[in-house]
């Protein structure tokens, strides 16, 4: 479990980064952090990690603050996934990179050879495992930044927009492997601005402007919100915009085109009886 | 100094050079010196690069110190110190009070330097911010991998490639797309122009014309009266 | 005069297996052209050699032709074709060459041998285009990501060039910045320039473009106007993750015997089920 109580940051004072934000996110969770580039998801996320500290307030991992904790020690609970693999894909083979981290944790052999084969496993590598990392695609490289911070065996999963730069193919595989992860226990925060994927995959939404925290809730409930969401800088799914305004003809508020051409589909079916 | 052109500045930083050069006596290489510090002092530059002059005149001491303990007279080790000291402060001066940009349209269009050359030390510049936003990049991402730089020097050499990797792969890439981009760009392709003006004024004629005399003078003083 | 055209275009780069095979294609003046494909497909490879990077800059094999503006890439310099061709990379942040904005804006005016009495003139008025006004003395480094794509732009607009090249312009942008980088680029089209763009989120460029290009595999799968375009993609089941949700919903519902135009938009998609739903409801109430 993950709590922040009232903190803040700033890179120049007078101009806080993060703004008094207080968050808890339970374990088993899959929740998303949306906002404008600038809003401040960025900052928290790097405050959980321990890579900055906060000016005021604190966070508590799996009951102990982290004020005094390194970004090594927080590593055994958060993994945290970079958005630009390059920066930190540096070994030879897959299998080798997945490793660096245990080993930096001090596993045991054993431990290091059955985390990192379990890691590979998990996300679809496991054919990859003698690969030259750098000659992968785009998607691939992130399974293996992914990879990589399981292997730590963390409870938390952070992914800094982890789909960028994605065909839609391996978005879909990603958030597959994202979803299974979560089922199977992990608690996952994906920090986006791709609204799809947060409609569909994420069942709790942060919302950040200007450093503060303007929404939490379901995601249904985001998009609920009208026009407030613009002024965040997020845009609704087309289709979840689309079957709102369509709600005087009895249409209910959908994700997918599936869902919404069979409920257009039955009354037009109805009116032709 | 700033609304001097650069060319003027160029010609000043190797006056001063030679200056130091002929200058033999103490008193001189010291006034030498004062009259650069003050010369930044009154252009309103000494706040930001006094940092710089202090800790040349610290270098300086120590070379001076490790010269008269080699064996140099006391005097000569101070005169290498404080010839260094003049040296080096003209350079401060030239970089404080020029932009790159002018200083590289100098060097081609007046200097005859090859453009390639001369862009080859912008780019570089160019280089540095993004370099250090990468390696705090690289450094994040491995200390969220547990990766800390400590322990005896032989792990935290090894441990050190988790940094260096990426980081140097990074910047191959880098200069790879900008090479390409200055070519996209049309780089080198013809007669190019320069959106900075720097001809030579006539403030810029007196002060070379001055620079002309005041080493002729220390050539002849130095000649005739062996300062 | 094709803006470009590629006549049975071949390319491989050195020590790498064919990337673009036989490709027949052709861009029209002022046109807006939008190229789709999974990852590893060749479309960077086909910005480049829309620019005359392939094969001036790599080298490597090629095999047919590629005319710009009635200049075969072959016979020409990459210095010659960047008056008529500006391409802003994937990379854009490693395409910044200056230190600060202004000098970045007025480098490709500087390669181009401008006057220099011009040159404040006409980088003020770029910047002002992309929104990046009062910024001349900034240092680049100290951009943020989108305003960095921004300057990128500026950089390639300033020598106003016919064809304006994007790779991927939109992956480090918010929704909202995206939204603006494509009201501009649609602005510039309409003011006669001719854009090609590689881009995943086909909904974004679709208010815009004319054409629509769906890349597999080094070949063109499928290339034209991007309703029909689109429609193919959904027939033939290729690469059809891209297709936007609203056309997903428009050809799911032509099945069940509905007829639209074709949307753009979503006040589009509205407009049209919107009458659908009301004259199904007065005919189930009426009987």
């Amino acid at each position: 479990m993950l709590e922040m109580t009232g903190v803040s940051y700033h890179y120049q004072p007078g101009k806080p980064a993060v703004d008094n934000v207080s968050l808890c996110i339970r374990a088993g969770e899959f929740a998303a952090i949306a906002g404008r580039n600038g809003s401040g998801k960025t900052t928290l996320t790097r405050l959980v990690m321990s890579l900055i500290k906060p000016a005021n307030g604190q966070i508590v991992l799996n009951g102990v603050n982290t004020s005094s904790q390194s970004p090594g020690d927080i590593a055994r609970h958060v993994g945290y996934v970079f958005q630009n693999p390059d920066s930190q894909i540096f070994r030879d083979t897959v299998a080798s990179e997945v490793a660096y981290g245990p080993e930096q944790l001090g596993f045991s052999a054993p431990e290091i050879a059955s985390s990192v084969a379990e890691a590979l496993e998990k996300t679809g590598l496991t054919a990859l495992a003698d690969v030259y990392p750098r000659s992968l695609s785009r998607g691939q490289k992130q399974r293996v930044t992914i990879a990589s911070a399981l292997a730590m065996k963390p409870d938390i999963l952070i992914l800094d927009e982890p789909t960028s730069g994605q065909d839609a193919k391996e978005k879909e595989s990603l958030l597959r492997i994202l979803t299974e992860l979560n089922e199977q226990g992990k608690t996952i925060i994906l920090v986006t601005h791709d609204m799809d994927i947060l409609a569909r995959y994420a069942k709790r939404v942060v919302v950040m402007a200007s450093g503060a925290k303007v929404f939490d809730g379901p995601v249904a409930e985001l998009f609920a919100q009208g026009n407030d969401i613009r002024k965040w800088g997020l845009r609704a799914p087309a289709i979840m915009n689309i079957s709102r305004k369509l709600s005087k003809y009895g249409v209910f508020p959908v994700l997918t085109a599936t869902e919404l051409s069979q409920q257009i589909a039955e009354r037009v079916q109805r009116g032709r009886m | 100094m700033k609304q001097l052109a650069p060319l003027t500045k160029l010609v000043f930083t190797v006056a001063v050079s030679i200056w130091a050069m002929l200058l033999t006596s103490l008193p001189g290489l010291g006034l030498l010196a004062v009259a650069q510090v003050v010369t930044l002092a009154v252009c309103g530059l000494l706040g930001r690069t006094y940092k710089g002059i202090l800790s040349l005149t610290g270098f300086a001491v120590v070379l001076i110190l490790v010269q008269y303990a080699l064996g140099s007279e006391l005097e000569a080790a101070i005169a290498g110190g404080l010839r260094m000291i003049d040296m080096a402060t003209v350079f401060v001066i030239l970089l404080a009070t020029t932009k790159m940009q002018s200083l590289t349209t100098a060097l081609v269009s007046q200097c005859r330097v090859p453009q390639e050359y001369a862009f080859m030390f912008t780019t570089a510049l160019r280089f540095i911010p993004d370099f250090l936003a990468e390696s705090k990049a690289v450094r994040e991402a491995q200390a969220c991998r547990g990766y800390t730089g400590k322990g005896g020097i032989v792990r935290r050499f090894t441990s050190y490639l988790a940094l260096v990797g990426p980081l140097v792969l990074r910047a191959v890439s880098r200069s790879e797309t900008m090479a390409l981009s200055l070519e996209l760009r049309g780089f080198g392709a013809g007669r190019r122009s320069f959106s900075t003006d720097v001809g030579l004024k006539f403030r810029d004629y007196c002060t070379l014309l001055g620079m002309i005399a005041l080493t002729a003078g220390f050539t002849a003083g130095r000649i005739v009266y062996g300062w | 005069m094709k803006a470009i055209s590629f006549e049975n275009f071949s390319y491989a780069y050195p020590k790498s297996g064919v990337v673009l095979e036989k490709l027949c294609f052709e861009v029209e003046q002022g046109s807006f052209t939008a190229i789709v494909g999974p990852s590893g497909a060749g479309k960077t490879t086909f910005c480049l050699a829309a620019a005359g990077v392939v094969p001036h800059y790599f080298g490597g094999r090629t095999g047919g032709t590629v005319v710009v503006q009635g200049i075969q890439t072959m016979d020409s310099t990459m210095g010659e074709l960047a008056k008529d061709v500006a391409l802003v990379l994937e990379d854009y942040e490693s395409q910044l060459v200056a230190m600060t904005v202004e000098d970045e804006v007025a480098f490709g005016l500087e390669n181009a041998g401008v006057d220099r009495k011009l040159i404040p003139q006409m980088v003020r008025e770029t910047l002002q285009l992309v929104g990046l006004s009062g910024r001349e003395q900034c240092e680049v480094g100290g951009l943020s990501g989108g305003q960095k794509q921004r300057l990128a732009l500026a950089g390639a607009l300033v020598t106003k060039p016919d064809i304006l090249i994007l790779d991927e312009p939109a992956s480090a942008l918010d929704p909202a910045g995206t939204e603006e980088l494509y009201s501009l680029l649609g602005k510039l089209n309409e003011q006669g320039m001719t854009i090609l763009v590689v881009e995943h989120d086909i909904a974004q460029v679709l208010p815009y473009i004319d054409q629509l290009v769906l890349l597999m595999e080094g070949r063109i799968a499928v290339a034209g106007q991007p309703e029909a375009a689109l429609r193919k993609m959904s027939e033939e089941s290729l690469f059809q993750e891209v297709i936007p949700p609203l056309q997903e919903l428009r050809f799911l519902l032509e099945k069940h015997g509905c007829r639209f135009g074709a949307w753009r938009c979503e006040a589009d998609a509205v407009r049209e089920l919107s009458a659908v739903l009301q004259e199904a409801g007065e005919v189930s109430r009426s009987a």
